[in-house]
């Protein structure tokens, strides 16, 4: 496993090019910029890295069915503004527009079941 | 009828209801690897000395054809025994008996065995296998639930409480064993969650298996849920009867002491320590050095490994041993860590059991996903911990104390009795690497040779503050001992704290961050 795959951190200072890192000597740990050798337990192996989230990507937050899409594309919204309502967990879910934006796509169709994560619409 | 006639008549019926579910129950139960109800309460008791109460309960349902539906003992077993002479309270959930379902008088006769080990002051025990909620009941099995949960914490600190998880406990049950202080779980036959992988699978679309979501090993090694994990139930039951012999009846009584021992092992404590700070060893060699028997019974071993915890014995006392473990994370705190501490200190201090601590962490982790996950609010709850504990706390600085980390881990500031530090012990804001990157920038920026500038800087950084000198000259520690001299000196701090007072100002209860 190399360095990548652990996460990476950059200092100001380049105190540490990594947090962690595996290598067939063994795990190192890199704190305050003094490389420790260590284990590094599996449930830090799979924690996920931090993704920078796009607000314009508007994404399921849980698995549902798609029952109205009240937005078209090119049409101007504002922050707050409802695109689409998914029925979920029994309720009917409304999605709120998470900044002001003209709507670039809606990429999905009423009546189909979205698994979490799923991109239902992009603004821009 | 003679008295002859009557005690058959209760020969008769104490048969019919310790049979519980019947034969072919407890067919499927024992081939599914578990023991019965019964069977258990006899193997983690001494023997003949359980007395059992509310055998001739019965429920009062009539609905949903549960009208005339014998149930024996509605489902659960309760009582009292001694496990080596010691007392408790115990309950075992019948699973033969209606899946073990609870409905309002199982719940019930759980409350009740629970208020005798509170008047009694004795720790409860109880064995958690049932299917859940007994629907027929409807909201009676809910508020048998709750009057439970009411107890469980009313207890909590009064009484040791030990839940064994050996079966499902599902839904609403889960919350019993983890307002408890211990859980103990068995590899294939724990199974704990909220929600069960068939609703997971309807609402969600996500499938899972039973073992992956909230089985033995995950609620040990993931979720932090359990305290001990055991490959079987003689196992589990051992361990069980070792817990109960560091712990006391009650709040109001010290554990029970036992015949002083030297530690067993022949090994010099000073060589677990690797001279290079940055070189790993395993903490709990070190406690084995120090403490009676080379004795450690550690907790929580497979969660959050980087932080050790357990009891151990000084002189024939328990003490609970909080240290971090050089051997994983390079002992940083997180949350986890954090959080198992934290717990575990609150515990030995309502339970009049002293705290050693061990220090050897370069500070908190650092990461996005630490932060995300509330690293400051959780890290937080240590030193609440160690700051609200009025227990004798007795502190060794082994190697590394840096920044918040040295400050967490019961430092004088935090009220710590004795602080001790070997002559390695680094007390400092952070490593000299870090330090001197910060302090010397610019002159390292401005050397014709900034790499030879950083190595010189740090060496000069290293030199002057990575020891326990400075910390010794403002009286933040209060003597630097040899390794060797370690348990004589905890046993001594240990000796005069014994009457140890603190009077902390009236309240109703603090607010910790949890």
């Amino acid at each position: 496993m190399d360095a990548e795959d652990l996460g990476q951190i950059h200092d100001p200072d380049k105190l540490s090019a990594y947090l962690a890192r595996s290598t067939d000597a063994g795990d190192n740990l890199c704190v305050d910029g003094t490389t420790y050798r260590t284990q590094l337990p599996p449930k830090f192996r799979r924690r996920k890295p931090y993704v920078l989230h796009d607000q314009r990507e508007v994404r399921a937050r849980i698995p549902g069915t798609i029952v109205r899409l009240l937005v078209r594309p090119g049409q101007e919204v504002e922050r707050g503004r409802q695109l689409l309502i998914v029925e979920a967990m029994k309720m009917q879910n409304a999605v709120l527009a998470p900044c002001a934006g003209r709507v670039k796509a809606i990429h999905v169709e009423v009546g189909q079941q979205v698994p979490k994560g799923t991109l239902l619409a992009e603004l821009e | 009828m003679t008295l002859g006639k009557k005690i058959q008549d209760l020969l008769a019926r104490v048969a019919r209801v310790t049979a519980g579910g019947g034969e072919k129950a407890i067919r499927k139960q024992v081939a599914s690897g578990k023991l019965t109800a019964r069977d258990r309460i006899r193997a983690i008791l001494d023997e003949d000395s359980f007395h059992e109460y509310d055998l001739f309960v019965e429920h009062k349902c009539k609905d949903f054809g549960m009208d005339g539906k014998q149930l024996a003992g509605d489902g659960v077993i309760t009582g009292t025994g001694t496990i080596e002479s010691f007392p408790v309270c115990i309950f075992a959930q019948d699973f033969t008996v209606a899946g073990g379902s609870l409905g309002l008088m199982h719940a019930r006769k759980i409350t009740k065995i629970m208020d005798h080990a509170m008047k009694l002051g004795v720790p409860l025990i109880g064995i958690n296998d049932s299917g859940g909620a007994r629907i027929q009941e409807g909201v009676n099995s809910l508020a048998g639930y709750g009057e439970i949960f009411y107890r469980n914490t009313l207890a909590s600190g009064v009484i040791p409480q030990i839940s064994v998880i050996l079966g499902p406990c599902a839904g609403g049950a889960v919350y019993s064993p983890a307002l408890t202080d211990f859980v103990f779980v068995v590899e294939g036959i724990s199974k704990m969650f909220i929600t069960g992988p068939e609703v997971i699978k309807t609402v969600l679309g996500e499938e899972i298996t039973m073992e992956d979501l909230g089985g033995a090993r995950v609620q040990a090694e993931i979720s932090g849920n359990a305290h001990f994990y055991a490959d079987s139930e003689a196992e589990c039951f051992a361990q069980i009867k070792r817990l109960v012999s560091y712990i006391p009846w009650n709040n109001r009584k010290k554990p029970n002491p036992f015949p002083p021992r030297p530690p067993r092992t022949g090994q010099l404590t000073a060589r677990i320590i690797p001279a290079e700070v940055n070189q790993p060893f395993d903490v709990r060699d070190l406690i084995r050095t120090i403490s009676d028997d080379s004795d450690f019974f550690e907790i929580q071993e497979h969660w959050a490994a980087n932080i050790v915890i357990g009891f151990a014995r000084l002189h024939g006392e328990t003490v609970g041993i909080v240290g971090n473990q050089p051997l994983v994370l390079a002992g940083v705190l997180d949350v986890d860590a954090s959080d198992k501490a934290a717990r575990f200190i609150r515990f030995c201090d309502a339970f009049n059991i002293p705290l050693v601590t061990l220090v050897d962490l370069p500070g908190y982790l650092p990461g996005a996903d630490q932060e995300h996950a509330g690293v400051i609010r959780h890290g937080a709850k240590i030193l609440y911990a160690y700051s609200e504990a009025t227990v004798p706390k007795v502190t060794v600085i082994l190697r590394k104390a840096y920044g918040g980390g040295y400050i967490a881990m019961c430092s004088r500031h935090l009220g710590a009795d004795f602080v001790f530090a070997w002559p390695s012990a680094e007390i400092a804001v952070m490593g000299s690497e870090g330090a001197a990157n910060i302090i010397f920038r610019k002159e390292i920026a401005a050397a014709d040779d900034p790499a030879a500038m950083r190595q010189l800087k740090i060496r000069e950084y290293s030199e002057k503050f990575a020891n326990p000198y400075i910390a010794a000259a403002n009286g933040h520690i209060d003597a630097v001992i040899q390794p060797e001299e370690t348990r004589e000196y905890l046993i001594h701090a240990l000796e005069v704290s014994q009457r140890k007072s603190e009077v902390r100002p009236e309240r109703k209860h603090g607010v910790p961050p949890f």
